[in-house]
């Protein structure tokens, strides 16, 4: 292979060779982590993070941000741990409420999300507010709307806590198969989750107009392509993962506060961009999205594991952020 | 001719924006398997006309007849719907997306059940090669759109606009990025489309394009038209005298301007960049404009930017007054005297929001620096508004945003910008693109003086008459090779042609 | 382009040489019990007295690993599973909420790793789950009790603190956040120590200061020109609002030429000790990071080794056999020195 070949082939696998780098390296430290304890950890850890990186993933595409996603994920926890604490928890949000399928919060809490994305792609797309700004509305509104139902009498911004076990266990903390040999629910919803965000980016028209209108939302327009609409569904099913992701991140935990998800969306963006998604719009695969957000749990998990000081965590994970972009401009940059 | 020989009726359209009356009472009426060529200075309002057409803007009044049907048309679709088709005069390719895609965008075929339908990526490809077999053009499908030339990215266009298999069909500058060859296809495609009826509505500067191409001309003028005519009865003296209102005995200025001694000097200049320029020598005396040639893809942009600092060279050297200078920037190019006029105005020129002021001394700024890091702002106000008054901008005041003035007076603020960094060799590319035909006189003479004072001009144009008209010599580039340099007395179409399209 | 691959390269490179060279604390002999402490953020200040404190007496009893959990519940039970996976013997969890104890009992009880809770209580409820899971920590309102005390003590010790001579303590109050449980607390029983020690009491002024210095000096500053020379104590639910209201009152013309008025705070921070050498403070709270820090890790490694845990073993009080509370120290000029 020439050399021109070899350098072709890294730069276009630049972010998988990266992660399986990373991956050697922490093993060469300490080869314990390869084993099935630890990978079921870091997928058990990348699963909420998929399902929002993949929401934040569609919005990045059209050539937009959301920056109401961490948020979001906040507000829908909230709304699915109040509706489902045990019966003889003492502190209960709704102290009369009788016990709810499991899925009746769920869906409420995906609903929330699908509606506030929704209202995300209403300002952008009808006022022609720039997402950036659009979306720093809603991330302080849906803060404020989701302390004002924490703050709700009897609650009084307390932590929702005693979650009901047929929750918990589904959503958040229990596996298939047991010991050695489990996987956990939450990776299985987010496997299925990211078959269906792949099946939309590629299959469907929705998808293709998506990669379109952040290509070039001119000539999707004079396409005959009705942008708004377009818009408006792309922001409110990235709403819909981030309720999901909520709802998840409440089971997992056991209990929810109105400061969940603080933050998750720079997470997410990030992941998203070391991915290969483009934030200028029109860039970005599926796959991409998921290395991303493997990159980033293995140096949470794994330099957590092997003992690097979390302040050197940090440091790697910028450098990681800047490098994968500078890495794309120069790909995709026109050749001078 | 009849009424109903009319295949699309524009009656009394009027379209008013903040302050400018765009259309006013303008009728348009074209026969079905005709060329209409719709001609005009920019501003005068073609490409309104056409985007009310389009249903991008709506009309303020008037009405739109099709097929003697009134009808309305409110968005692109409703357009597409009803059988018109675009071929804009930016272009709007999607770059990360292939070209099937780009061509069956909005209206991709779809299979599957009930509520679960996918996009039928099979028939998409199949579609498309039929398509492109049936008007001639060598493509994959499945090809990036980003990877493929202005030319290519031109025809992908033109095939789409067909596709639709619309009875009118609105082409917008379409030959503004092809070559020769692909110019004669394009005419081919538009011969097989009159032939089955359809309709064809062609804007472009081009006068010889539009005396061969079209069957009736109409021409606008200020958002009014100004007539019809058959276009056999038209010439290019008669056509431009409409457009502009009055008769233009000439064409480009009286130029005196003597050149003097040799001031630069470029040898066997290469870029790193495979398919661009390669051993490119020439020589430039003082007050002398050096005129460059050739088609879309010569590579010449990319040489002159190679001067300036903008494009790594990978062999060859400058000389300027018989040194040799290395330029690696922009930066450098100043300290050395060069300036440069990109050829993209509104992306590489002007700061659209900043004020004419501001855009005159954006490059000079050093000059007005006082030792207490703070600008002069007296001194850098004085000087700047002199020399955007000197070029005679018509503009209200210099406080006024850039982005609201017309083309030939945003490049004389451009010019102004690079006369105050007081150089001896101007770098123009294409100075006139875009601009009215008479700004473009004032733009020449502007060329001319200086020429006169000594300044020492390098011209890129793809204009032959300009070229001719402008230059005291012409160099001639085809794919990155130079081929030649000839006289601008002696030299005629013919000749720098040949020297264009040699291999 | 090729610059560019190295630089990726070379930072994932960089990533596991870092990983080589920086792993720190986990020296000592093999037989010390490995205790994972997971700390709800490291830039808390008292907590971060509570992790040095960790780290120096863990020193030849457990071989400690400390994370920060980033103020973030769904990061620190990623943590939990992480130590939980490396098969830690011991867990020292300072909950980001308290009420998500329950979840991470669950999880270390799977794994038979026995957990010591620190400084935000869990529920009674979850503390039942499981008999090896203990808590360590203080009772929030002692504080508010000590730091009326100390108003207290002055009060007798001097007479002229009743300025105007009607038997009655004028205070004003600066509170932490609002429907915080320390700030409640705090307030409540900080004047109730003082009824109790048969002194009457009469609120002039209270309000929200956000446990905030600035909010403090401008609160104080508006107590000051509604009341003036009629408040004989103030209050704060913490050192920096009590700081702020100093400022205030220096500003106000107190502590200069013999006028003075007790000020009190919670927290005993470095700032609030300078205050007291300076004799702008009278007194603050000192909630005992040092032992509480003690306690968790000494409870953690006897844990971890699976021996007994009594009063002796441990070397503090363990009440209904779950529970270490570390009491709350009052600090004055005289015994600075027990909180620096």
């Amino acid at each position: 292979m020439s050399t021109r070949r070899i350098q072709e082939m890294i730069t276009h696998n630049a972010i998988y060779i990266v992660l399986v780098v990373l991956i050697i390296g922490i093993a060469i430290y300490d080869p314990s982590f390869i084993g099935i304890n630890a990978l079921r950890d870091v997928l058990n850890q990348s699963a909420t993070r998929t399902i929002i990186a993949l929401g934040v993933a569609f919005i990045l595409i059209t050539g937009g941000t959301d920056l109401s996603a961490g948020r979001m994920v906040g507000l829908t926890a909230v709304i699915s741990a109040s509706m489902l604490q045990i019966q003889d928890y003492p502190r209960r949000f709704f102290p009369g409420l009788a016990d709810l399928p499991v899925i009746v919060p769920v869906l409420l809490a995906i609903a929330v999300g699908f509606l506030f994305g929704m209202i995300n792609g209403l300002i952008v797309a009808k006022l022609r507010v720039p997402p950036f700004i659009a979306t720093l509305g809603t991330m302080v509104i849906i803060y404020g709307v989701n302390s004002l139902y924490f703050d709700m009498d009897p609650n009084h911004s307390q932590p929702i806590g005693g979650l009901r076990p047929d929750f918990t266990k589904w959503w958040g903390s229990g596996s298939i198969g047991s010991g050695q040999y489990s996987i956990p629910y939450i990776v299985i919803i987010a496997i299925i989750v990211a078959i269906i965000v792949w099946v939309i980016f590629n299959k469907t028209r929705l998808g293709k107009n998506m990669y379109a209108i952040g290509g070039n939302e001119q000539a999707a327009k004079v396409s005959g392509i009705n942008v708004s609409r377009n818009l408006i569904w792309i922001y409110s099913i990235a709403g819909a993962l981030y309720g999901l992701a909520g709802v998840m991140e409440a089971a997992r935990t056991g209990g929810a506060t109105n400061n969940y998800g603080n933050m998750y969306e720079l997470d997410a963006i990030a992941a998203c961009v070391v991915g290969g998604v483009s934030t200028t719009g029109g860039i970005g695969t599926v796959p991409g999205v998921l290395t991303g957000v493997l990159i980033f749990t293995v140096i949470n998990y794994g330099l957590t594991f092997i003992g690097v000081s979390p302040n050197w965590q940090l440091i790697i994970k910028g450098m990681i952020i800047i490098a994968a972009v500078a890495f794309d401009m120069r790909k995709y940059a026109n050749k001078k | 001719m009849a009424e109903q020989d009319y295949y699309l009726e524009m009656r009394s359209i009027s379209k008013e924006f903040p302050g400018v009356k765009a259309l006013d009472q303008v009728t348009l009426q074209v026969r079905p398997g005709t060329v209409h060529a719709l001609m005009g200075e920019n501003g005068a309002g073609k490409s309104t006309l056409m985007k009310c057409l389009f249903g991008i803007y709506k009309p303020d009044g008037g009405e739109i007849y099709l097929n003697g049907k009134k009808t309305e048309i409110l968005s692109s679709s409703d357009a597409l719907a009803n059988g018109i088709s675009m071929i804009h005069q930016e272009l709007h390719p999607i770059p990360f997306r292939d070209v099937m895609e780009n061509i069956w965008l909005g209206r991709f075929p779809m299979k599957g059940i009930g509520p679960f339908k996918f996009v039928d990526h099979s028939k998409m490809y199949r579609d498309t090669e039929d398509l492109f077999k049936q008007l001639d053009i060598d493509l994959k499908p499945d090809t990036l759109v980003g990877k493929l030339s202005v030319s290519k990215i031109q025809s992908i266009e033109i095939a789409k606009a067909v596709s639709f298999n619309s009875r009118i069909i609105v082409m917008d500058e379409p030959t503004s990025s092809l070559t020769g060859v692909e110019v004669e296809h394009l005419f081919r495609i538009i011969r097989d489309l009159k032939a089955k009826g359809v309709a064809i509505i062609y804007i472009s500067h081009k006068m010889e394009e539009i005396l061969r191409i079209s069957d009736d001309v109409t021409i606008m003028r200020d958002g009014k038209k100004i007539g019809t005519w058959p276009a056999a009865e038209m010439t290019t003296d008669l056509i431009i005298s409409k457009m502009v209102g009055r008769d233009l005995t000439h064409r480009f200025p009286e130029r005196d301007n003597v050149p003097g001694d040799v001031i630069l000097q470029a040898h066997d200049l290469t870029s790193p960049v495979d398919k661009s320029f390669k051993n490119v020598s020439f020589e430039l005396r003082k007050g002398e404009i050096l005129g460059i040639g050739g088609l879309v893809g010569a590579q010449r942009t990319e040489l002159i930017e190679a001067l300036f600092g903008l494009r790594e060279l990978s062999a060859g050297s400058i000389s300027i007054h018989g040194k040799k200078v290395k330029i690696k920037s922009p930066k450098d190019a100043m300290k050395y005297g060069l300036a440069l006029l990109t050829e993209e105005r509104r992306t590489t020129g002007i700061f659209p929001v900043l004020s004419v002021h501001e855009n005159g001394a954006i490059a000079n700024l050093d000059r007005y620096m006082t030792p207490y890091l703070l600008l002069n702002e007296k001194k850098k106000q004085t000087e700047t508004n002199k020399m955007i008054e000197k070029l005679r901008t018509k503009t209200p005041n210099t406080k006024a945003l850039i982005m609201n003035l017309s083309g030939g007076n945003q490049q004389k603020v451009l010019l102004a910008r690079w006369l105050l960094t007081e150089p001896e060799i101007l770098l123009l590319d294409e100075p006139t693109r875009g601009i009215d035909v008479g700004a473009k006189f004032e733009i020449y003479s502007i060329i001319a003086d200086l020429a006169r004072q000594g300044k020492s001009i390098i011209m890129i144009s793809s204009e032959m008459p300009e070229l001719l008209g402008m230059s005291d010599r012409i160099m001639v580039m085809s794919e990155g090779k130079m081929t030649g340099i000839l006289d601008g007395e002696t030299a005629s179409e013919e000749t720098i042609m040949r020297l264009a399209a040699q291999h | 382009m090729k610059k560019l691959s190295m630089v990726v390269l070379a930072t994932s490179v960089l990533g596991a040489a870092l990983a080589g060279c920086s792993s720190s604390g986990s020296g000592g002999s093999s037989t010390e019990p490995s205790v994972g402490v997971a700390i709800y953020k490291f830039d808390d200040t008292f907590m971060t007295g509570v992790r040095n404190s960790i780290e120096k007496n863990g020193k030849g009893i457990a071989k400690v690993e400390i994370v920060d959990s980033q103020n973030s519940q769904p990061t620190q039970n990623d943590k939990v599973d992480l130590f939980l996976t490396k098969n830690t013997k011991a867990l020292v969890i300072n909950p980001v909420d308290r009420t998500a104890a329950g979840v991470i009992i669950d999880k270390a009880k799977a794994k038979d790793t026995p957990v010591v809770f620190l400084n935000r209580e869990p529920l009674p409820e979850d503390m039942k789950k499981w008999d090896k899971v203990y808590y360590v920590g203080a009772k929030a309102e002692e504080s508010g009790t000590l730091e009326g005390g100390l108003v207290v003590d002055y009060w007798k010790a001097h007479p002229e603190a009743d300025k105007n001579k009607d038997g009655v303590l004028q205070y004003v109050m600066l509170k932490g956040e609002q429907g915080h449980q320390d700030a409640e607390l705090r307030t409540k029983y900080s004047i109730q120590a003082v009824e109790e020690a048969g002194i009457k009491v009469e609120k002039l002024a209270e309000d929200n200061a956000n446990w905030d210095r600035v909010k403090g000096q401008e609160k104080m500053a508006a107590f000051l020109a509604s009341h003036g020379d009629k408040i004989e104590a103030v209050f704060a639910n913490n050192d920096d609002m009590a700081l702020g209201a100093i400022e205030a009152l220096k500003a106000g013309g107190y502590f200069t030429g013999g006028k003075y008025i007790p000020v009190v705070g919670v927290d005993a921070t470095a700032p609030a000790l300078q205050a007291l050498s300076d004799g702008t403070m009278l007194g603050t709270v000192l909630n005992d990071a040092n032992n509480q820090g003690k306690a968790a890790v000494t409870l953690a490694s006897l844990l971890g080794q699976g021996k007994e845990i009594t009063k002796e073993s441990v070397g503090f009080d363990v009440t209904d056999k779950q529970y270490v509370w570390i009491p709350y120290k009052k600090i004055t000029k005289d015994n600075m020195k027990d909180a620096q």
